[in-house]
C-alpha cells in the first residue's frame, strides 16, 4: 500500500472495508505526520488526538465484526474552527470566541461521523471567516505545504494546507466570498462550493446568511463527490435549506465530456481583472484539453467580476455588520485588525445600499441563469495570480480582490476550484468549473475529465 | 465621506470605543464601504426585486 498520508478517502474507506488497511494505523500515520509537520503548517488550532484515535479503535472493531457505518468509515477529518464539533472550542480563530465551547455537533459533522468519517481536531481560519492572514491572533496562520513562506488562500486556510499536506485526506471548509475555493486554488487540491442551501449551515457560524456555503475539500475530484453525498441533504431547521436531497455524485463521475457545451468566461481574466500570463496560459490549457476529449468549448459573456465584487461586499459587511455589531462595539481590541477593519465597514451602509445590492444580484442571478440556457458548464479563472507570500502584506492586499469566485456566491452555483498547473516557481495555478443549481454531478464530470486528462490528484507538495 | 461623518455614523453605529481606541480602522472602513457601494449599478425599473424573494408558507 502506498504511502499512507497520500491515501485518498475512497482508496482508505475501500481498504478499511476489505479488513486490509486498519484504522488505527491510518490514524496513528497521520498523527505522527502532524506532529512532525504541524509546527510548520500551523494546520490546527485544536487536535483531538485522544479522541481521534479512540473512535479509530472503534471503527477497528466495527469493521472487523463487519459493521460499517457508512462509506467513508475510519476515515479522518479536519474541521474547519467556525464550524461546531461537540465538546470543543469553535473559536473562529478569534480571542471574542476563545472559550467558546460547543454544545452538539453541526449537521455536516453529524452527518461525516453517520458516514464514519473521525473527527480529527478544529483547524485554522481567517478570524471569523473574513480577517486574514493575520499576524495579531491568539493562533498564527496556516502555511501553505507548497512553500511555508507563501499564503495558502483562505478563509479556510487549515482546510486547504491540511489536506494539500497529507494531514487528513477530507475538511470541511466554508464559503462566502470564495473561501472554499481560494485555499483549494491555493493549495492545489479540489474545494467545491456547493448550490446554497445543499448543505445544511446549522452549527456553523454565519459570516453572511445570504452568501454563507459549507463545502468539502478533498485531493481528488472522486473524494470531494463522495463527501458532498455525505454532507448534502435537507435540513427542516435551516431556513435556507434547500428542499433537494443530496444527489448521488460519485457514481456519475467518469461519464465522457463529449458533447458537453462549456462556457468559457474569458473576459474575468483577460479584461476584468487581468490575470498573471502563466494563469491565462494555464486556462487555455485546460479549454483544449476538454475540447480534446471532445467538449464544445464557447465564450460566454456575464456581468464584470468589480460589479460582481462590489454586490458581494455590500451584502456581506451589512450581513456580517448585524452579526457582530454588539462585540465590536463592547471588544474592538479582541479582534485583529483585518477583520476589525472589514466588519466594521458594514456599519457604513445605509438600508438602501443592501436594498440595492440585493435587487441587482437578483438581474446578475438572471443573466448567468441565461448563459446556462446556452452553455452546461462554465469554466473561468478562479486566482489570477499563484499564491503570494504571507509575510508581506502590500502583496496580500494587491491579491485578495484578484480572483473569480464571489460571482457565484452571489448567485448561489455549485461551483469547483482545482489545479490547473504549476507556475515556475512551483506553485499551484487553479481553475474554476461552475455549474447549473443542483448539477454538481456535471461539475464533477467535467472536473474528473480534466484531472484525468492532467493528472493533478498526483501532484503533491514537494517540502512536506 | 469627510472626518466629521465618519464621526457621526460612527457614533450612531454604536462605535465610540472603537473610534477612540482604533481612529484609523473606523476610518478605513468608512472608506471600504462607501468605495464599494458606488460601484454597484443601481437598478432604475422600479418593480426590480430584491433577493431572496418573500415566499409565504415556506417557513421552518
Amino acid at each position: 500500500m502506498s504511502e499512507l498520508h497520500w491515501l485518498s478517502a475512497a482508496q482508505a474507506a475501500r481498504a478499511i472495508a476489505a479488513k486490509e488497511l486498519s484504522p488505527v494505523a491510518l490514524m496513528q500515520a497521520l498523527l505522527d505526520r502532524i506532529a512532525r509537520l504541524d509546527p510548520k503548517l500551523n494546520v490546527f488550532i485544536r487536535l483531538d488526538a485522544e479522541a481521534a484515535l479512540a473512535a479509530a479503535m472503534a471503527a477497528e472493531t466495527e469493521a472487523a465484526a463487519g459493521r460499517l457505518r457508512g462509506p467513508l468509515h475510519g476515515v479522518p477529518v479536519g474541521i474547519k474552527d467556525i464550524i461546531d464539533v461537540a465538546g470543543l472550542p469553535t473559536t473562529a480563530h478569534s480571542k471574542i470566541l476563545e472559550d467558546n465551547i460547543a454544545a452538539a455537533d453541526a449537521v455536516c459533522v453529524q452527518k461525516l461521523r453517520g458516514a464514519g468519517a473521525i473527527v480529527l481536531g478544529k483547524v485554522a481560519t481567517h478570524e471569523f471567516a473574513i480577517g486574514g492572514p493575520s499576524f495579531d491572533l491568539p493562533w498564527p496562520p496556516a502555511r501553505n505545504p507548497w512553500n511555508t513562506d507563501h499564503h495558502p488562500g483562505g478563509s479556510s486556510s487549515g482546510s486547504g494546507a491540511g489536506v494539500a499536506g497529507g494531514l487528513f485526506p477530507l475538511a470541511l471548509g466554508t464559503d462566502t466570498g470564495g473561501s472554499v475555493r481560494n485555499p483549494a486554488s491555493c493549495c492545489g487540491i479540489v474545494g467545491l462550493k456547493p448550490t446554497y442551501g445543499l448543505v445544511s449551515r446549522r452549527g456553523v457560524l454565519p459570516l453572511s446568511f445570504t452568501l454563507d456555503h459549507i463545502g468539502p475539500m478533498t485531493r481528488s475530484v472522486a473524494d470531494n463527490a463522495l463527501m458532498l453525498e455525505a454532507i448534502g441533504g435537507h435540513d427542516p431547521l435551516d431556513p435556507g435549506s434547500a428542499a433537494s436531497a443530496a444527489g448521488r455524485y460519485a457514481a456519475a463521475l467518469d461519464r465522457s465530456v463529449r458533447g458537453l457545451r462549456v462556457g468559457f468566461v474569458r473576459h474575468f481574466h483577460e479584461v476584468d481583472v487581468p490575470a498573471e500570463p502563466e494563469v491565462t496560459a494555464a486556462l487555455a490549457h485546460v479549454a483544449r484539453t476538454l475540447q480534446m476529449e471532445g467538449a464544445e468549448v464557447r465564450g460566454i459573456r456575464l456581468p464584470t467580476l468589480g460589479e460582481f465584487a462590489a454586490v458581494n461586499r455590500v451584502i456581506l459587511q451589512s450581513e456580517a455588520w448585524a452579526i457582530h455589531a454588539p462585540w465590536l462595539r463592547e471588544r474592538p481590541g479582541d479582534y485583529g485588525q483585518l477583520s476589525r477593519r472589514r466588519l466594521m465597514a458594514g456599519a457604513f451602509f445605509g438600508a438602501g445600499d443592501y436594498v440595492q445590492a440585493q435587487r441587482r444580484r437578483l438581474q446578475m442571478i438572471a443573466e448567468i441563469e441565461a448563459a446556462f440556457r446556452e452553455v452546461d458548464v462554465l469554466l473561468c479563472a478562479s486566482s489570477m495570480d499563484p499564491p503570494c507570500r504571507i509575510d508581506r502584506p502590500v502583496d496580500i492586499d494587491r491579491t485578495y480582490a484578484r480572483q473569480a469566485r464571489t460571482p457565484f456566491n452571489v448567485s448561489g452555483h455549485p461551483a469547483l476550484a482545482m489545479l490547473a498547473g504549476l507556475s515556475v516557481d512551483g506553485l499551484p495555478i487553479s481553475v474554476q468549473f461552475v455549474g447549473r443549481y443542483f448539477e454538481e454531478a456535471t461539475v464533477f464530470q467535467v472536473a474528473r475529465a480534466w484531472e484525468q486528462a492532467a493528472g493533478t490528484d498526483k501532484k503533491h507538495p514537494p517540502v512536506v | 465621506m469627510d472626518k466629521a461623518t465618519i464621526e457621526l455614523l460612527a457614533r450612531r453605529a454604536g462605535l465610540a470605543k472603537a473610534l477612540a481606541e482604533f481612529p484609523e480602522d473606523v476610518a478605513a472602513a468608512a472608506k471600504q464601504a462607501a468605495d464599494v457601494a458606488s460601484r454597484i449599478e443601481q437598478p432604475t425599473e422600479p418593480t426590480a426585486e430584491p433577493w431572496p424573494p418573500m415566499r409565504a408558507g415556506r417557513g421552518l
